[in-house]
């Protein structure tokens, strides 16, 4: 009655198996790994990746757990019987079978991982920069072009956008949950995070760095508008600060203190 | 698969005494030797890290560059205690050869200059005796005196334990301790101090030679 | 008089002793620090810091020389016989005493180890039930921002100060019975390795007087700023450092030098050389922590100031000061391979108790022997995935990104080969199996987490989310936690000769498992939402930008936190199991699971020596189901 561990239906069933868990699991993991709205250009490649990897994940989980199962099921030990299992030792070419696979698995995703960074980083033309200081526990923001400087984040739809990040005093990080990306502020250098909102909305930055007190509240508040919205904030944000476009090019960054050191 | 490994022949494994109270098997001199040498290389292993990882720190703060220092004192600290290595090599080559006089002789000599050493570095590079030589380098002015005081503070308390070995050594060694068969007191303080000096080998060129020196 | 008496004997006590000269150290230290600043001429004589940090060397030193750690070096410096003596130290106490003294035989040290750690996951774990209840509803419940930060980084050193010291544990009483090997190549040196934990835990224990806010991983610059409590942090953690390094070079030692005859390397049982991958990083990587905690302290204000970690402008307005990021170099440098000390034992527990259990042999004996120290040096190679979102250089992290999902391979090696040994065998499921496949579910889950944050881009989105949270509970649960437990449960009736009872094992499990993967999936399922790690406070609707907006994150943390409760729950059944059954247990005789791993061979509980005749190992460690394969010969000759 008992079959061989080695008959070949054991593992067409478990095979089976594997396929089915594997679709399950990936569903459930969309459900339970719900991820933000996806508003910007780096979100569509990070979900696509994320979502290479669930696929990953599934497969290798249901494999590993299936047979797992299928041997606690089928090659438990009945009542009473006390024999012993059957004796092998190993087996060198499923060995190397189960190291080589994983590495074709590791080059595949480490090409993709490489490909994916490369997208979510690159440089673009027509860059909004915008200087951001950080410090604890708020976030500073100065526009170099015009010299406006504000404590909103306010950024134009569809138009890349430039970081230049600086701490004050201890290490930040800079995240927009429906940006996806995110770079830390570190006192006296100056970090760079690139990213190209695509939906008009509000969101809210906060800290990802463990910076102290009220770091859970280190948050600002961001707006992407449309060009128009954009040009007519800026003007208003110089109006306030008793400026006008003209004469803001010869403005610097209105935080004297800031370490302007790079290195 | 059942054949019956023949037992490594010697190595003190024979053991016959079964008393049920007493130790099954006392290691013998020879054993415990082997275990000792062991031991003392693995620490050094370890603290190769240590000493690795204070390099790192000093080429990724200082990259090509070096604090201006006096390479006349560099040059004589080191020499001092490669002396004090040779000294420490002839102190044990003189126990084997019986001339215990001479072993504790040069075991002082070792570690008087281990205190030269330590004295030059603590008067010129530490400037703690500003009476006699002003330093220019502080541990918290700047990333030059920073790592300085680190790497020379992390070495000088090697060199300091180091010397306090040789003396309980010596001082064992005065009271008829060690023999040339059984001297692994001797041997371990001697190798332990040269690794010490191996450390300062290169301790030396990162802090004194390599990079441009830059004044501030 | 009847009270002189009993304070005598409170003294007799090695703890209390040690914890009496631990006290004076630091008073010691304390004076000296003003005694110095008085000559110096200070204004202010008294200054907290300093203080804390001499006083907590002076203390430790204190509390070794108090409870006789260092008396045999002693003695030899003054030129002593220090002949070695096994056996208890002092004939006529009761038993009790000797785990609360210095005591040479490794399977006492095995035992202060083990239970020392227990002691500190369950205090570990008890300041994690206690932030759970105020993160299961959003907004400020009872406690403070401050207090919050504090007790999570509490929670991860108290923690992880159970990992090390139940690792010492497990190593310290099995390497030597699993190689017939009657102590450890250094038993003085063990024992000094073991004492030193314990003015560590005070000095961590103590720091909870002050608020230090920056998390396990203490970056600076924050940790640079603040209350002494850090100090205290930095020097326990240091002691902590010591202890690794010293235990780490004794079991290599043991290893190379005490096996039995026939008891080649690649005859030893698994479980040894997932030790020796162990040792050889906690042995080198170790330095690293120490040197990091070491020049955090030096940088502190009070101390010395030394610029390491913080940028200083010139008059020029030129840097000539140091950098945050090279902090994180060096902590990771050795925290990374540091989580593969958390795990490797435990895969080797796993490996070990598996073919116990199928009845068959392991497959792939040497493969998984070697996969170990594979993962031990690829763990050198990959200590910048955690700094994805740091200042550094993108050439670097595609190398990081590259040479971390590597590690992957010989992970992969490991379930496979798990896998391969359960196929076709007789399995049975006592509780210490239980625990075993929970710890394959649990720890395949964290391992799989692990490449999705491996991966620059998605680790963008990931880095300091619930998600990094759950990942890394799952890898220390699966890895450690669980098969700690099955190795306390099958070791249990070797150790005290009795039998667990099996249904409040099989209760602690059933409870176990489930809550801890609602715990861990929960964790990665508000993470990927968006919720950030480390804060007191959460958005519940997480800006309503999710795909859900009902406020699911609040649901979830609820379950979190209910979770965390049965798990603690469960726990405590496991406490009371194993000290009931040490009383009333069934006697469970020399070998109940017919093992053919040395230890087993001999009675339970395991007499003071416990191999009074050298062991010859003729077999292979593994051959079940082979009746024709002798593993031993009476070791007469
Ligand atoms: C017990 C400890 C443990 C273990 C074993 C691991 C294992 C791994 N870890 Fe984890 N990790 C931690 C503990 C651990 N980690 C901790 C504590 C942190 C957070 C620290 C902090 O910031 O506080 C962390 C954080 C952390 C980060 C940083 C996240 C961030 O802060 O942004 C990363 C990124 O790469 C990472 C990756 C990995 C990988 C790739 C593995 C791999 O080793 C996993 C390998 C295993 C498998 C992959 C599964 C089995 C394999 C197969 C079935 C074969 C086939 C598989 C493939 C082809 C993929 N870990
Ligand atoms: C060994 C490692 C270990 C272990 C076992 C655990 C166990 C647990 N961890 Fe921990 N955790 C870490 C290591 C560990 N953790 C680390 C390193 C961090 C990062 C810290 C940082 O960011 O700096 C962290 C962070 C961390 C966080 C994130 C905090 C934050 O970022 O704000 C959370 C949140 O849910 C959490 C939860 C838990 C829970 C609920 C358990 C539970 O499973 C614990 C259950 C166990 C017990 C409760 C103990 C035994 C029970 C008793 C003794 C019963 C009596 C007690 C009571 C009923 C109170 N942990
Ligand atoms: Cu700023 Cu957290
Ligand atoms: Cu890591």
């Amino acid at each position: 009655m008992q079959r061989s561990s080695t008959d070949k239906r054991h593992f067409i069933i478990a095979g089976v198996l594997v396929v089915v868990v594997s679709l399950a699991l990936y569903a459930l993991l969309y459900v339970a790994l719900p991820l933000p709205l996806q508003a910007s250009t780096q979100a569509a490649t990070i979900d696509w990746v994320f979502q290479a990897h669930m696929i990953l994940l599934s497969v290798l989980f249901a494999l590993v757990v299936v047979f797992m199962m299928y041997a606690v099921v089928v090659f438990r030990r009945k009542d009473g019987d006390s024999s012993e299992g059957e004796h092998f030792e190993g087996n060198t070419p499923l060995e190397i079978a189960w190291t080589v696979l994983p590495l074709i698995a590791v080059v595949i995703f480490g090409y993709i991982g490489v490909t994916s960074l490369r997208t979510v980083t690159a440089a673009q033309e027509n860059e909004v920069v915008v200087d951001v200081e950080g410090f604890q526990w708020a976030w500073a923001f100065t526009y170099p072009d015009t010299g406006a400087a504000s404590a909103d984040l306010v950024l134009p739809v569809n138009q890349p956008a430039r970081m230049e990040m600086t701490s004050r005093d201890v290490i930040h990080s800079f995240w927009v949950p429906e940006f996806r990306v995110k770079q830390d502020a570190v006192p006296g250098q100056t970090t760079v995070l690139r990213f190209t909102p695509t939906v008009e909305g509000e969101y809210t930055l906060v800290c990802a760095e463990l910076c102290g007190l009220t770091h859970y509240n280190m948050i600002a508040k961001v707006k992407i508008v449309s060009q128009e919205e954009y040009a007519q904030w800026q003007q208003v944000q110089l109006a306030a600060m008793g400026k006008t476009a003209a004469t803001a090019g010869s403005i610097d960054v209105a935080q004297g203190d800031a370490p302007a050191v790079d290195n | 698969m059942a054949v019956a490994n023949p037992v490594a022949p010697g190595a003190g494994h024979v053991e016959s005494a079964h008393s049920e109270a007493a130790h099954g098997h006392v290691p013998t001199y020879a054993e415990t030797l082997a275990n000792n040498r062991l031991g003392l290389w693995l620490f050094f292993i370890s603290e190769a890290f240590l000493f690795g990882g204070l390099l790192a720190v000093r080429f990724y703060l200082w990259g090509g560059t070096r604090p201006e220092v006096s390479q006349f004192i560099g040059l004589l600290v080191t020499s001092v205690l490669l002396l004090s290595s040779i000294s420490m090599y002839t102190a044990e080559a003189a126990l084997e050869n019986g001339n215990r006089r001479l072993f504790l002789t040069l075991l002082l000599v070792t570690a008087f200059l281990g205190l030269v050493f330590l004295g030059g570095v603590m008067i010129f590079e530490w400037g703690l005796f500003p009476s006699l030589y002003e330093g220019h380098l502080t541990p918290w002015g700047d990333k030059y005196g920073a790592v300085v005081f680190l790497m020379t503070g992390m070495h000088a308390i090697h060199v300091i334990s180091g010397i306090i070995f040789i003396l309980i050594v010596w001082n064992l060694g005065r009271k008829g301790h060690f023999s040339p068969s059984r001297k692994w007191g001797v041997e371990s303080a001697a190798i332990y101090w040269h690794y010490v000096d191996l450390v300062w080998i290169f301790f030396y060129p990162a802090i004194y030679l390599i990079g441009t020196a830059v004044t501030h | 008089m009847a009270d002189n008496e009993q304070r005598m004997s409170l003294l007799s006590i090695g703890l209390v002793r040690g914890l009496v000269g631990q006290f004076a150290g630091i008073l010691l230290g304390f004076a000296l620090v003003v005694l110095i600043r008085a000559l110096a001429g200070y204004d202010e004589v008294w200054s907290t810091e300093p203080a804390w940090v001499v006083g907590a060397i002076l203390g430790a030193l204190g509390f070794l020389i108090a409870i006789g750690a260092m008396s045999d070096w002693f003695s030899w410096w003054r030129g002593g016989e220090t002949p070695f003596v096994h056996g208890p130290r002092h004939p006529g106490r009761p038993t009790w005493a000797r785990y609360f003294d210095v005591d040479y035989n490794h399977k006492v040290i095995g035992i202060q180890y083990g239970v020392t750690g227990l002691i500190m996951l369950c205090i570990g774990g008890s300041f994690a039930v206690i932030f759970r209840s105020e993160l299961a509803r959003s907004g400020l419940q009872f406690l403070q921002p401050a207090t919050y930060n504090t007790f999570i980084g509490m929670h991860g050193w108290a923690a992880l100060f159970g990992i090390f010291i139940g690792i010492g544990g497990m190593a310290n009483y099995l390497v030597p019975l699993m190689i017939g090997a009657d102590d450890m190549a250094f038993p003085r040196l063990n024992s000094f390795a073991f004492w030193i934990n314990v003015p560590a835990i005070v000095l961590l224990l103590i720091s909870l007087y002050y608020t230090w806010d920056a998390g396990w991983t203490v970056y600076p610059p924050l940790s640079l700023k603040g209350s002494p409590g850090f100090q205290l942090v930095f020097w326990s953690i240091f002691l902590l450092g010591f202890s690794s390094i010293l235990g780490s070079l004794n079991l290599v030692a043991t290893m190379l030098r005490m096996r039995s005859p026939g008891m080649s390397l690649f005859r030893m049982p698994i479980f040894c050389w997932a030790m020796m991958a162990t040792s050889l990083i906690q042995l080198t990587a170790t330095q690293l922590i120490a040197m990091s905690f070491l020049m955090l302290s030096l940088a502190r204000e009070a101390t010395l100031a030394m610029p390491f970690f913080v940028p200083v402008l010139n008059a020029a307005g030129v840097n000539i000061g140091g950098d945050p990021t090279l902090f994180q170099h060096t902590f990771w440098f050795y925290s990374h391979p540091a989580v593969y000390v958390w795990v490797l034992p435990g895969l080797g527990i796993i490996s070990e108790l598996l073919p116990v259990f199928a009845r068959k042999p392991l497959f792939g004996y040497r493969w998984i022997a070697i996969s170990s120290l594979a993962i031990a040096l690829v763990g050198f190679l990959v200590w910048g995935h955690h700094m994805f979102t740091s200042a550094y250089s993108p050439n670097l992290r595609v190398w990081f990104m590259v040479s971390t999902l590597l590690v992957a391979v010989p992970t992969g090696v490991k379930f496979f080969s798990w896998l391969g040994t359960i196929w076709g065998g007789k399995l049975s499921f006592p509780t210490p199996m239980l625990f075993t496949l929970g710890a394959i579910s649990v720890f395949l889950l964290g391992g799989l987490s692990g490449p999705v944050l491996a991966t620059v881009a998605t680790d963008l989105h990931l880095q300091d989310t619930y998600f990094v949270i759950g990942h890394f509970h799952a890898t220390i649960f699966g890895g450690f936690v669980f098969p700690f437990f099955a190795a306390i449960y099958y070791w249990f009736p070797k150790i005290t000769g009795r039998m667990y009872n099996e249904q409040l094992g099989k209760l602690h499990f059933w409870l176990m498992l489930p809550a801890f993967w609602l715990m861990s999936v929960g964790q990665m399922s508000v993470g990927v939402a968006g919720m950030r790690r480390r804060i007191v406070d959460y958005d519940p609707l997480l800006g309503g930008m999710t795909r859900f907006n009902l406020g699911f994150v609040e649901i979830v943390q609820i379950l979190i936190t209910i979770s965390a409760f049965v798990i603690a729950f469960s726990i405590l059944i496991m406490i009371y199991n194993l000290f009931h059954s040490a009383e009333v247990g069934r006697v469970a005789g020399a070998n109940p699971w017919r093992s053919r791993s040395p230890e087993w061979q001999i009675p339970s509980p395991i007499p003071e020596q416990s191999y009074p005749r050298p062991l010859h190992v003729v077999g292979e460690p593994y051959d079940y189901g082979l009746a024709t394969s002798p593993r031993f010969v009476a070791g007469d000759d």
